[in-house]
């Protein structure tokens, strides 16, 4: 199946039902659906071919997923972007994935009459669907390649595994360009529910209102997103009656913090869930029932994904003991794009190489020990330590650098910068400021700390754990 | 120093923009209005948000309550001035 077709069928199903809520606005399936064959039309009409690309440079909004499922129908590749992103950052990504066309604004779908496209050119489900840019270890953002069978697998995974159906209504907070955020538009067009988009949480009281007016019936967020709700909110005067469910994902969140919002909302079931993009979004749940026996646990594998807990040489592991993560399903990626050296290093026989190490307990149930892999999770931002100090290291009077995670209360991990300089005068501002016209807010450093020297290995690795 | 109650909303505006200068646009404020929506303009995320409601409870002797937590009150400084200005005068 095409992942486009979830949109046509729902739309066939319930044509007049609201697919989308976005401030005033209220979309039904049917207008959804004609507003994506406009976009596919006029793409067509402007020369576009299978198999290109194009960037998405947009908020979550209506245009946002009439877009998306209109460069589908026109047979080409998503390839959404991080709104966030400065000049250079786009710059990169724009040079590696070389779309036809950067779709920043649009209008095109309001005023074509379109009510149906036809396709110049068959499209096949192991065709590309998506692009997903992630930070990379290496400093250099990875394209994760989706095919419309991949994102399509996950899709019907998870709507099968949280139930999902017509009647559901998502509050939808997370960026759509991320994978967890896609994942949200794609089961819930698939499933003929309502998305409720408010890109405002900078002010969650703004958010909860939204909720309660709305009448949403779940909730999807990253650890900070309930630190906020429950520490920097008035979440406690809202009426928010009508939720079935939330899911978290996208890092480790404090039990205790956990534990806090079940006894405020004992009602509501809790899913605690893993994945990473390489999958689509999604590889394990834990479920809500068994939350409070293995709490700190990510759950067993959704359906249709298989996971093993391997040691270096692709053993499994005995219950207790680390290894790493390994996936295999439908929904694993096809590769990086423009990258087949780094496809190499995670997608080998035993399946994706996930770069996660963990623990299986007697039952199954797996516990996240660590990342293999040096990457900083900030809020719902997974940053490469070695972006950070790629750009910091070309400052003049820079000799030499590190960035790392520091715990921090809400956003889980803030980022910290040592700097070692070349005797030059400068400050913790010239520093910050250097970084803010060359990396996203996000991936600005909350510390600047100036040193002598960065402690090392004795091969001159350095000693990143010293620095926190 | 004077009583806060005394305190004009420009001596209030220029002082939250010193900080949202400080902090957020490193020195560089050439293109601050007081009527710039700071979630418009990207100007700070949801944990600056938080340093900000931080810095006035501070600067301002003022508590803000979680239920002011809104853009009317905070997402300018034009906003964040009047707001301030409301609750010394309470």
């Amino acid at each position: 199946m095409l992942l486009h077709e979830s949109l046509e069928n729902s739309s066939k199903q319930y044509p007049d039902k609201i697919a989308v809520v976005y401030q005033k606005e209220r979309i039904t399936y049917s207008e959804l659906d004609r507003r994506s064959n406009a976009v596919a039309g006029y793409l067509t009409e402007k020369g576009f071919k299978k198999g290109e690309r194009v960037a998405l440079l947009l908020e979550n909004s209506p245009e946002y997923i009439s877009s998306f499922f209109g460069i589908l129908k026109a047979g080409g590749v998503v390839v959404p972007l991080n709104t966030q992103m400065v000049d250079r950052e786009l710059t990169v990504i724009l040079s590696d994935c070389s779309p036809k066309f950067i779709i920043k604004k649009t209008g095109i779908e309001k005023n074509r009459d379109c009510p149906r496209f036809l396709g110049t050119v068959p499209i096949f489900s192991s065709d590309l669907a998506m692009i997903i840019y992630t930070s990379g270890t290496t400093g250099k953002p990875k394209g994760v390649m989706l095919s419309h069978a991949n994102l399509n697998a996950n899709a019907d995974s998870i709507v099968k595994y949280l139930n999902l159906s017509a009647s559901d209504r998502m509050m939808v907070i997370l960026p759509f360009y991320y994978s967890y955020g896609t994942s949200l538009l794609t089961t819930h067009i698939k499933a003929g529910a309502t998305l409720v988009l408010d890109n405002r949480f900078l002010y969650p009281n703004v958010i909860l209102e939204t909720m309660e007016r709305e009448g949403v019936t779940a909730f999807a967020g990253v650890p900070s997103h309930y630190s906020i709700l429950l520490r920097k909110s008035a979440l406690r005067n809202y009426k928010l009656d009508k939720i079935r469910y939330v899911t978290q994902a996208g890092g480790a969140m404090a039990l205790a913090m956990i534990k806090e919002f079940q006894n405020l909302f004992p009602q509501i079931n809790f899913y605690v869930m893993y994945g990473q993009t390489e999958a689509c979004a999604r590889l394990t749940y834990l479920e809500p029932e068994s939350l409070s026996k293995k709490m700190g646990s990510i759950g067993k594998a959704i359906p249709g994904v298989e996971l093993d807990v391997l040691d270096e040489a692709g053993q499994k592991v005995n219950p207790g003991e680390i290894g790493e993560i390994v996936a295999r399903g439908a929904n694993i990626m096809l590769g990086y794009w423009n990258s087949p050296e780094e496809t190499e290093k995670v997608l080998k026989k035993e399946g994706l190489w996930t770069g996660d190490l963990a623990k299986i307990d007697e039952d199954g149930f797996i516990y996240l020990v660590s990342r293999k892999k040096e990457m900083i999770k900030s809020g719902a931002n997974r940053i490469s330590p070695l972006e950070i100090e790629e750009v910091v290291c070309r400052m003049p009077g820079i000799l030499e650098c590190a960035a790392v995670g520091m715990p921090d209360e809400i956003l889980g991990e803030a980022i910290k910068l040592c700097v070692v300089k070349n005797g030059v005068d400068m400050n913790e501002r010239d520093v910050l400021l250097f970084c803010k016209q060359n990396l996203a807010l996000y991936k600005l450093p909350k510390v600047v700390e100036f040193r002598d020297s960065l402690p090392k290995t004795s091969t001159g690795k350095i000693r990143r754990n010293e620095l926190v | 120093m004077e009583p806060m109650e005394t305190l004009s909303e420009a001596d209030i505006k220029k002082s939250l923009k010193n900080f949202i200068k400080e902090n957020f646009l490193l020195g560089n404020d050439s293109n601050l209005k007081d009527d710039d929506s700071f979630m418009g303009k990207g100007i700070v995320d949801s944990t600056g948000i938080l340093e900000v409601v931080s810095f006035v409870e501070d600067a301002f002797n003022i508590k803000i309550d979680d239920e002011e937590l809104l853009p009317e009150n905070l997402d300018s400084i034009n906003q964040l001035g009047n707001f301030i200005k409301k609750k010394l005068n309470k």
